[in-house]
């Protein structure tokens, strides 16, 4: 007996990495890479709640959803880089998010 | 009551999508030819989709649903891969004969990393407009 369980999972992760795109973008557009504590936050959060859904498929869709900011948040500082060089539109009137001279201190996550 | 489904889901997307990252760029700067880690990555990638389909338990169909298919986007972001080294927007390797063609054939080409450093805060771009000589 075939379960497509898995298979439209993994259909749906690829949609949900797809909109992990935009997010990276118009997130350090916006705000700068030094809202990557914030977002990295969010996606462990959302993460937690996951555990406490019973329904699989959204507990499955909700966890994916987490990872695709924790992923993100690593790729913010890279993606400032491209906008700065040009290869993405800079915006040099972000609104910097609270504490942010403190997280510039910090070493931005990249893997 | 606890359901750990969507964690493994986390954790599998996360590495998933960490693994295929750094893989793509070694692969494609290393590989002489695009079409056989391509090929190898769809084989793979159905292969877990296969596992994903007889899974008896929920946790191994989406460990490998989500694999599988992360596996079967890696195969096409090997060509992605390769067009921004065309591009200058990753860095090409001189070592790899497919690489230097692509150094000779682009002037875009080049074998810097362009975002190995920190962020400045400031646009480096060149305006459109000033890099047309006035007179």
């Amino acid at each position: 007996m075939m379960s497509f369980f898995g298979l439209l999972i993994g259909i749906v992760t690829l949609f949900i990495i797809g909109l992990g795109f935009p997010l990276v973008i118009q997130g350090e557009r916006r705000f700068s890479y030094l809202c990557w504590p914030y977002m990295m936050g969010i996606g462990f959060v959302i993460i937690i709640v996951s555990l406490s859904i019973s329904i699989n498929w959204l507990a499955v869709v909700t966890g994916v959803v987490g990872a695709t900011f924790v992923w993100g948040s690593t790729e913010l500082k890279e993606q400032a880089v491209r906008a700065e060089i040009g290869w993405y539109p800079f915006n040099n009137r972000k609104v910097l998010l609270p504490f942010a001279k403190i997280i510039e201190k910090w070493k931005a996550p990249h893997l | 009551m606890i359901n750990l489904l969507g964690l493994i889901a986390a954790i599998t997307a996360f590495f998933s999508i960490w693994f295929g990252h750094v893989a793509v760029r070694k692969i494609e700067s290393i590989s002489p030819t695009i079409w056989i880690p391509s090929t190898i990555f769809i084989i793979l990638g159905i292969a877990c989709e296969w596992i994903s389909l007889k899974a008896f338990s929920l946790q191994i169909a989406t460990i490998f649903g989500i694999l599988g298919i992360t596996l079967l986007f890696d195969s096409f972001e090997l060509s992605r891969q390769q067009r921004r080294i065309m591009k200058g927007h990753a860095p090409a390797n001189s070592d790899n004969p497919r690489h230097a063609k692509i150094l000779k054939e682009y002037p875009a080409a080049t074998t810097m990393d362009l975002l190995k450093r920190e962020p400045m805060g400031l646009s480096l771009a060149i305006p459109d407009d000033s890099r047309v000589m006035k007179k």
